[in-house]
């Protein structure tokens, strides 16, 4: 059913006011306590945006802004934006009244401090976000001015407290932010403060009595377990000791039976859209048996998407159809391109190759190859097996390698030692977040993770990757990447096989949890438990 | 000189031997550890998304790995001798602080599990060598059998089914109630109640080894000429079996516990990952992964220390037992 957009307004306001009627009924109090897989190494988010982190950090760090399920912009620390004409100044205005864990009040410092020598400089994602912020003004205590050298549109979909968390200046600066000790006794603006950390069992954190949104959080504490065993994490999701956990830290075989069996869990793949992850195989461009773009695209062709997502991942994914997630769909960033059979097409493959003049030898084998995996778990490893069965019926004989996640990231992008990686990249909530640092000349960068190791380089596809960046025009933005996705569906440098869906795995005692695109990267403060 | 003066100059003395043995276990674990491929700014690096190669030497600069190998073995030695164990890398805390953090559970499951191993693998042993040949004899080795040969983490998986899920008795893991968070004695309550499955899991292998042990043991002093002599004395098989075979039949016992100290450190990986228990064995699997190497190596210095100290706690206990060996 189409309504006219005003309605659409009407109805939304009406649903926010209803929503806000409903706060009474919401009860306070309680402990939450979730799933935390693995530990993290330190609560630096600043610093590193390492998954377990992104659990905690945005309990106690705010950002600017958080975003809904359907993608708007929830102002957080900064109550609104406004952006000049020619896209080259952005204002933010922030929140007044808000304060530090410590006292300390939140101001436009804090804002500058962060972004200029915090996330642009140590932050591993940061330099690129704000890669065009040239000087940040503060002309008073709640207002920060973005110079920017460009427009930068998809700057603002990088504002969540995961990706570009608020940290206090004052015990920061003048110190080497890299081994400051706030990384393990975070200072924030958020919903929960952080009370203890022991090593091995669980990281409390208390509620913030005075945080800035009235009433809010509702829970009292929040406690991230860390239970190393899987079987023993969906036992524990179970038994109800545990009430949430997400990025599959319960596996997605339990999920489904947990789902099935018990009437008060659920589960939910909401909460993933910002994160965008999309398996995918890596190829060395430059050595090996995979210099050649028609080898790359009849691989491809083969591979069956839909079979993988359904006997490998319970059916949760959808096939990719292009270099860009089909999540950019609703900014215009999203094309279906050729190569992309969503069941795999195991005679064309034979035919691209042979039509090349790859010819098979007398056990019908045209090429061998090492087949690097992703260790991340049995999941990938039987993805790796399917692959392998896939590519000895267009005779390609490859051998399967898994190794720990040292000796694996070391091969793969520091000793460009490999010839195709299977993987999985965050694609972020725009293409110059998450998908240029894998195609991009600027980004062979050796010794860096999760970057350019098929060391492909294309002086076309680099001028429409900068063209992409700056745009600030929708229309135009559209049709560049466009012609970028094209390129990369000819050159194929990466294969992309399907966006992940992960699984949120939640208590129904739990609600208010899931209102963020953020999922369990957000808040919690709207969180109670029943 | 009298026995106790002799036993203080044997442990002295064995003390200082052990000095260079923990010595060499250092810096050949030292190197060993260091053929592993990536370091631990690799990983660091790895989990955080991304980073530049100038921030990836930076980080190894600051945590001496851009040194040369001997070099850097040389701090390490300098620093061990000063009793100072350096920083963990990952963690960004003192090793010491993090490894004593970790003892006492460890300790606790340990001390547990040798107690209800070592305990009731004495009993059913000596139950099963006293009943010889009966159904009880039989059932007591078929027993041993089972628990012997099925793996630890099945049979964790096993009772957290059957006694945390299917009946509400016991938590599914972790060492204490981290909803409610208990003080004082509730807090030592909740520990124990948490204690329970993982102990008897661990405990369940081993008890099947002391019991088999003890069985032979029983079986091999009683056809030794002490017995027959005991017999001809006219002393009851009551008073033989518990005062002379059973003194002797512990010797070997205690000697595979001794040794079995060291194993269960590491050997309790399993458990302590099953259980969620914060253990030493876990935080040393999981700094493997992580390189760490600091930590792995304070880790590996305390159990060599361990292993060291228990063995000779181990050889004093014979001398009780068994007052025909001495010190010397």
């Amino acid at each position: 059913m189409k309504l006219p957009k005003f309605m659409n307004a009407v109805i939304m306001t009406a649903a926010i006011t209803m929503g806000g009627s409903a706060v009474q009924a919401q009860q306070a109090g309680g402990s939450m306590v979730f799933l935390v897989q693995p530990e993290p190494p330190t609560m630096a988010g600043y610093v590193s945006t390492s998954g377990p982190i992104g659990l905690l950090g945005p309990k106690i760090y705010d950002g600017l802004f958080d975003y809904d399920n359907d993608g708007k912009m929830i102002p957080v620390l900064a109550e609104s934006y406004d952006t000049s004409a020619d896209g080259k100044t952005v204002t933010f205005n922030l929140r007044k009244g808000v304060t530090w864990h410590d006292g300390k009040p939140f101001t436009s410092a804090d804002v500058q401090f962060t972004i200029m020598e915090v996330l642009k400089k140590v932050h591993p994602r940061g330099p690129n976000s704000f890669k065009e912020v040239s000087s940040i003004d503060t002309p008073d205590a709640h207002t920060a001015v973005f110079n920017l050298g460009n427009p930068a549109p998809y700057m603002l979909r990088a504002l969540s407290a995961y990706e570009s968390p608020m940290v206090p200046k004052h015990l920061l600066e003048g110190q080497d932010i890299k081994s400051a000790k706030l990384a393990n006794n975070p200072v924030g603006t958020g919903p929960f403060k952080f009370t203890e950390w022991k090593k091995g069992q669980y990281i409390r954190l208390d509620k913030n009595e005075s945080y800035w949104k009235e009433g809010r959080p509702y829970i009292d504490r929040i406690v991230g377990r860390f239970i190393p065993d899987a079987s023993t994490r969906a036992a524990a999701m179970e038994k109800g000791e545990v009430l949430y956990a997400a990025y599959n830290a319960v596996s997605n075989v339990e999920a489904v039976r947990l789902n099935k069996e018990k009437d008060n869990i659920s589960v939910t793949t909401d909460g993933y859209s910002m994160i965008n992850p999309m398996a995918l195989i890596e190829f060395n461009t430059k050595e090996g048996p995979f210099t050649d773009a028609v080898v790359r695209r009849a691989i491809s062709t083969a591979i069956d998407r839909q079979y993988m997502i359904d006997t490998i991942f319970f059916g949760y994914g959808n096939p990719a159809t292009s270099a860009l997630s089909s999540n950019f769909a609703a900014t215009g960033l999203h094309a279906e391109m050729p190569h992309y059979p969503a069941t795999g097409d195991i005679a064309a493959a034979n035919q691209m190759l042979d039509d090349a003049g790859y010819k098979k030898d007398s056990d019908g084998v045209r090429m061998k190859a090492m087949f690097d995996l992703i260790p991340y778990g049995e999941d990938w490893k039987r993805g790796g097996q399917y692959i392998q069965q896939v590519l000895g019926e267009i005779g390609i004989d490859v051998e399967l390698r898994y190794e720990d996640v040292p000796t694996w990231l070391k091969r793969v992008y520091h000793n460009y030692d490999f010839d195709m990686n299977l993987n999985y990249f965050y694609q972020l909530s725009d293409p110059v977040l998450g998908v240029h640092r894998h195609y991009g000349t600027n980004m062979i960068r050796k010794g860096t993770h999760f970057v350019n190791s098929s060391r492909y380089s294309n002086a076309d596809l680099d001028a429409l990757l900068g063209a992409g960046m700056t745009e600030p025009d929708a229309e135009k933005r559209s049709a560049i990447y466009m012609e970028i996705q094209e390129i990369l569906a000819r050159d194929m440098p990466v294969v992309n096989l399907f966006e992940l869906e992960f699984l949120t795995v939640y208590n129904t005692k739990l609600k208010g949890a899931y209102g963020s695109a953020m999922g369990a990267y957000s808040s919690f403060a709207d969180a109670y438990l029943d | 000189m009298n026995r106790s003066s002799k036993i203080l100059r044997y442990v002295a003395k064995r003390l200082i031997q052990g000095i260079p043995i923990i010595l060499a276990i250092v810096v050949m674990n030292f190197f060993l550890l260091n053929l592993a491929e990536g370091d631990a700014v690799d990983v660091l690096a790895g989990e955080a998304g991304s980073a530049t190669p100038e921030y990836m030497e930076e980080m190894r600069k600051k945590f001496g790995l851009d040194k040369p190998l001997p070099v850097q073995l040389a701090v390490y030695l300098k620093n061990v001798v000063q009793l100072d164990l350096g920083r963990s890398h990952r963690h960004d805390m003192p090793v010491t602080e993090l490894i004593v953090d970790r003892l006492w559970p460890t300790l606790l499951l340990m001390t547990s599990t040798i107690m209800l191993a070592v305990g009731f693998g004495i009993l059913l042993g000596l139950f099963a060598a006293i009943n010889l040949n009966t159904w009880k004899d039989a059932m007591i080795s078929v027993f041993a059998l089972i628990t012997y040969a099925t793996p630890l983490f099945w049979v964790g998986l096993m009772m957290i089914i059957l006694f945390s899920i299917k009946n509400d008795w016991f938590p599914t893991s972790g060492m204490e109630n981290s909803a409610a968070f208990y003080e004082g004695l509730d807090r030592v309550k909740d520990i124990a109640h948490h204690l329970v499955l993982p102990t008897i899991t661990l405990s369940l292998f081993y008890l099947a080894l002391y019991t088999r042990m003890m069985r032979a043991s029983m079986l091999e002093q009683y056809g030794q000429d002490y017995v027959i002599t005991a017999r001809a004395k006219g002393l009851t098989e009551r008073r033989i079996t518990f005062v002379h075979v059973l003194r002797n039949a512990l010797l070997p016992v205690v000697t595979m516990a001794g040794v079995q100290v060291g194993a269960l450190i590491g050997g309790s990986v399993i458990v302590e990952s099953v259980f969620a228990w914060p253990g030493l064995g876990m935080l040393a699997f999981e700094s493997l992964f992580a390189r760490d190497l600091n930590l792995l190596l304070g880790i590996f210095l305390l159990s060599s220390v361990l292993v060291v100290a228990v063995n000779l706690v181990v050889d004093i206990i014979y001398c009780f037992l068994d007052p025909r060996i001495e010190v010397n």
